[in-house]
C-alpha cells in the first residue's frame, strides 16, 4: 500500500481519535497545574506542581491506590481461572445445548454495569434475597460495614466480568485443531497432559490479552463503587477513580482531580507496557 | 479437549454448568420476578415465589398514562417489527446486498419507534430508550466504518508509521474514562453542546476507535495479501479493493467488532453523565430509577433494570455464534 493511500485510509479515524482523546488529555494536563472549583471555573489560579505534591502527600489517595491494587490482585487470577474452567466445560457441551448455556453465562457481561451493580446490591442489602439466605443459614443478619462492602465489591466484579475471559477462551478453544489432540491421545497422552502441552500453549497468546483487558478495566473501575457504596465515605472503599470523582464533585477541587486523572493515565501506561510491547513486535516484524 | 464420553462425567459437567449459569443470571432472574410482583409481595421480608404476575410496573415505567388500546398498540408494533424482520430475511436470501438490508431494517424500526408516541402517552423512559438507540446505532456505524478503514491500512502498511499509530491508539484507548471526563465537561459547556446527540456520538466514536482498529487489524492480517494484489492488478483502486473485495471477506470480524462497540456505548455511564443534562441514555437514567432499589419501595426499578438489559440480551443471543466465530478467527491474536 502506498503512503498516500495509507494516509487517506487512516485520516477519519485519526482525526476523531486526536480530537476526542489527545486534545482532552492536553487540556487536562493544562488544567492540572491550576487551582479551581466548579463555581470558580473562570477564576483559575496557576499553582504549578502543587496539585501533584498534595496528591502525593494525601493518605486517602494512597489508600485508594492500595485498594485498587488489592482488587486487581484478587479478581484477575480468579476471573481468569474460572473463565478457563467454564470455557473447558462449555466446550464439552453438545452444540445443540451450548447456545442457551452460553447466553445465560454471558448475562452479566451483557447487562449494563450500573444496572448489574444495582441488581447485585439489591440482593445483599436488607430485604434482598441474598441477605435473607445468609440470615437463614447463619442465623445472623448481614451487617453492611467496611469489610462486607469490600467483599461485595470484589464478588460483584468476579460475578460480572468472568464471562469475558470465558468468551475469549471458549472462542480460542474452537480454533484448536482436534487432530492434534487425537494424535496426542493415540500417543498415550492423558487428558491432563493434553491440557498441559496442547490446550494451554494454544491459548497462551490469549492469556496475556485477557489479563491486560481485565487489569485495565479494574484499574478504571468506577460504576460499581458509585452504586454499591453510594459514595458513602464511611466505607473507605474508594478506588482511584472513585476518589478522583470525590475530589472533583465533593471536595470541589477540579485542578487536583485533573492531576489525579493524569497520574492514573501514567499508571495505566506502566500496566499496559507488556501488551504494547508485544503489539509493537507483531506489527513491525516482517510478514 | 476431546469430548468426554463417560455418561456420569457428562452429567456432572451439565450439572456444574447449570449451577454456574443460574448463579450468573440469578440477580437478573430475581429482578424479573420482582418486576412481576405487586408492591406488597415485592417488599415482603420473606421472599415470595408463588404469586399472580402483574405487568403494572412495566406499564408505569413506559407510559405516563396507560392507553386504553394498549393490546392493539403492542400487537400493531409487534406485527410491524415481525413483518420487517421477515422482509429482511427474505431479501437477504434473495441476495440483496447486506448493507441495503441493514439500512432498510434501521429505517423501518425508526419509523415504528417514531410512530408509537403518536398513539400513546409514553413516559420519559421511552425517550431515554430512543436516545440510547440513536446514540448506539449512529456511533457504532460511524466508528466501525472509520476503524475498518484504519485497521485495513495498518494491516497492509507494515512500516514504522503504522506501528506507531497502532501503539499510540492502543495506549490512548486503555485509559480510564475519568481522564477524559473533566475536559469533556468543559468542552461541552464551552461549545454549548450539552445534551446534543452530535457531541455524544462524536465522543463515542473517538473513544471506541482504538480497540476496534486493533481488532479489525487482526482480522485483515488474516486475509492473504495476494487477494488484494490480484484485484489491484485487475485495475481496481485501493478503495475499491477495500470496499468490494476485502471488507466482504472480513464481514464476520466487522460484525464482531460492531457488537463489542455497541456493548461499550450502551454501557458507558460516566462519559454520558458528564455530557448530558436531560437527554440521558438508559445507563444514566437507571441511576435515577434505581436509586431506591435497595429500599425496594417500588417495583418500577426492577422493571427498568429488566427493560434496559433485554435489548442487549436479545442481540447477543442471536449473534453469539457470530461472536465466537469472530473472536476465534484471529481478531484477538494480538
Amino acid at each position: 500500500m502506498k503512503r498516500r493511500h495509507f494516509l487517506t485510509f487512516i485520516a477519519p479515524s485519526m482525526i476523531s481519535l486526536v480530537t476526542f482523546t489527545i486534545v482532552p488529555l492536553v487540556v487536562a494536563a493544562w488544567l492540572s497545574f491550576q487551582s479551581f472549583g466548579y463555581w470558580t471555573m473562570d477564576a483559575r489560579v496557576f499553582v504549578g506542581l502543587r496539585n501533584y505534591a498534595e496528591i502525593m502527600a494525601d493518605p486517602s489517595f494512597w489508600q485508594a491506590v492500595g485498594w485498587t491494587l488489592l482488587i486487581m490482585a484478587i479478581v484477575t487470577p480468579t476471573e481468569m481461572f474460572l473463565g478457563f474452567v467454564i470455557a473447558l466445560l462449555l466446550d464439552q457441551v453438545s452444540k445443540r445445548h451450548r447456545g442457551i448455556f452460553l447466553a445465560l453465562a454471558l448475562t452479566t457481561y451483557v447487562s449494563v454495569p450500573v444496572v448489574a451493580s444495582y441488581m447485585f446490591k439489591g440482593m445483599f442489602f436488607p430485604g434482598g434475597l441474598g441477605s435473607w439466605l445468609i440470615q437463614l443459614v447463619t442465623g445472623k443478619r448481614l451487617i453492611i460495614d467496611k469489610f462486607t462492602i469490600k467483599s461485595l465489591i470484589i464478588l460483584y466484579q468476579i460475578w460480572r466480568d468472568t464471562p469475558f475471559p470465558t468468551l475469549v477462551f471458549f472462542a480460542g478453544l474452537q480454533s484448536l485443531p482436534e487432530e492434534l489432540l487425537d494424535a496426542a491421545a493415540i500417543d498415550g497422552a492423558g487428558r491432563l497432559k493434553q491440557l498441559r502441552y496442547i490446550t494451554l500453549p494454544h491459548l497462551a497468546p490469549l492469556l496475556m490479552l485477557v489479563a491486560m483487558i481485565v487489569l485495565g478495566a479494574l484499574f478504571g473501575m468506577f460504576d460499581p463503587i458509585f452504586v454499591i457504596t453510594g459514595m458513602n465515605p464511611v466505607y473507605h472503599a474508594d478506588t482511584i477513580m472513585a476518589y478522583n470523582w470525590r475530589t472533583a464533585t465533593q471536595f470541589d477541587q477540579l485542578g487536583k482531580a485533573n492531576a489525579m486523572a493524569l497520574l492514573s493515565v501514567m499508571g495505566s501506561m506502566v500496566l499496559l507496557f507488556p501488551f504494547l510491547h508485544r503489539t509493537w513486535v507483531s506489527q513491525t516484524e516482517e510478514r | 479437549m476431546l469430548p468426554i464420553r463417560n455418561r456420569v462425567a457428562r452429567f456432572f459437567i451439565y450439572l456444574a454448568l447449570s449451577m454456574y449459569t443460574v448463579t450468573m443470571s440469578f440477580p437478573l432472574l430475581w429482578a424479573v420476578l420482582q418486576s412481576l410482583k405487586n408492591v406488597r409481595q415485592a417488599n415482603s421480608l420473606i421472599p415470595v415465589f408463588i404469586f399472580k404476575p402483574t405487568l403494572e410496573s412495566y406499564a408505569k415505567l413506559w407510559f405516563r398514562e396507560v392507553p386504553e388500546n394498549l393490546p392493539v398498540l403492542l400487537l400493531g408494533a409487534g406485527a410491524a417489527s415481525l413483518a420487517l424482520i421477515l422482509l429482511a430475511v427474505l431479501l437477504n436470501r434473495r441476495g440483496v446486498s447486506k448493507l441495503a438490508v441493514i439500512g432498510l431494517v434501521v429505517v423501518g424500526f425508526s419509523v415504528i419507534l417514531w410512530a408509537i408516541p403518536r398513539y400513546a402517552n409514553t413516559a420519559d423512559w421511552y425517550d431515554f430508550f430512543v436516545n440510547t438507540l440513536i446514540v448506539t446505532v449512529c456511533s457504532v456505524t460511524i466508528s466501525v466504518c472509520f476503524s475498518a478503514a484504519a485497521g485495513y491500512a495498518i494491516a497492509r502498511y507494515q512500516r514504522i508509521g503504522g506501528a506507531v499509530i497502532l501503539i499510540v491508539a492502543l495506549a490512548l484507548g486503555s485509559l480510564p474514562a475519568m481522564a477524559f471526563a473533566m475536559p469533556y465537561y468543559q468542552l461541552s459547556s464551552m461549545l454549548g453542546l450539552q445534551d446534543s446527540y452530535i457531541l455524544l456520538i462524536a465522543v463515542m466514536v473517538g473513544l471506541h476507535q482504538p480497540f476496534s482498529i486493533w481488532m479489525l487489524r487482526g482480522f485483515f492480517l488474516e486475509i492473504p495479501r495476494d487477494i488484494d494484489e490480484s484485484a489491484m492488478i485487475d485495475g481496481a483502486s485501493p478503495f475499491r479493493v477495500f470496499w468490494s473485495v476485502v471488507a466482504p471477506i472480513a464481514w464476520s470480524g466487522i460484525i464482531t467488532s460492531a457488537l463489542l462497540n455497541a456493548l461499550g456505548v450502551y454501557h458507558s455511564f460516566l462519559i454520558v453523565r458528564v455530557l448530558t443534562r436531560n437527554k440521558w441514555t438508559l445507563a444514566v437514567a437507571m441511576s435515577k430509577y434505581v436509586s431506591t432499589l435497595y429500599a425496594a419501595e417500588d417495583t418500577v426499578p426492577f422493571a427498568a433494570a429488566v427493560s434496559a438489559s433485554i435489548p442487549l440480551l436479545i442481540l447477543v443471543f442471536f449473534c453469539q455464534e457470530q461472536l465466537i466465530k469472530g473472536l476465534g478467527a484471529g481478531a484477538v491474536k494480538g
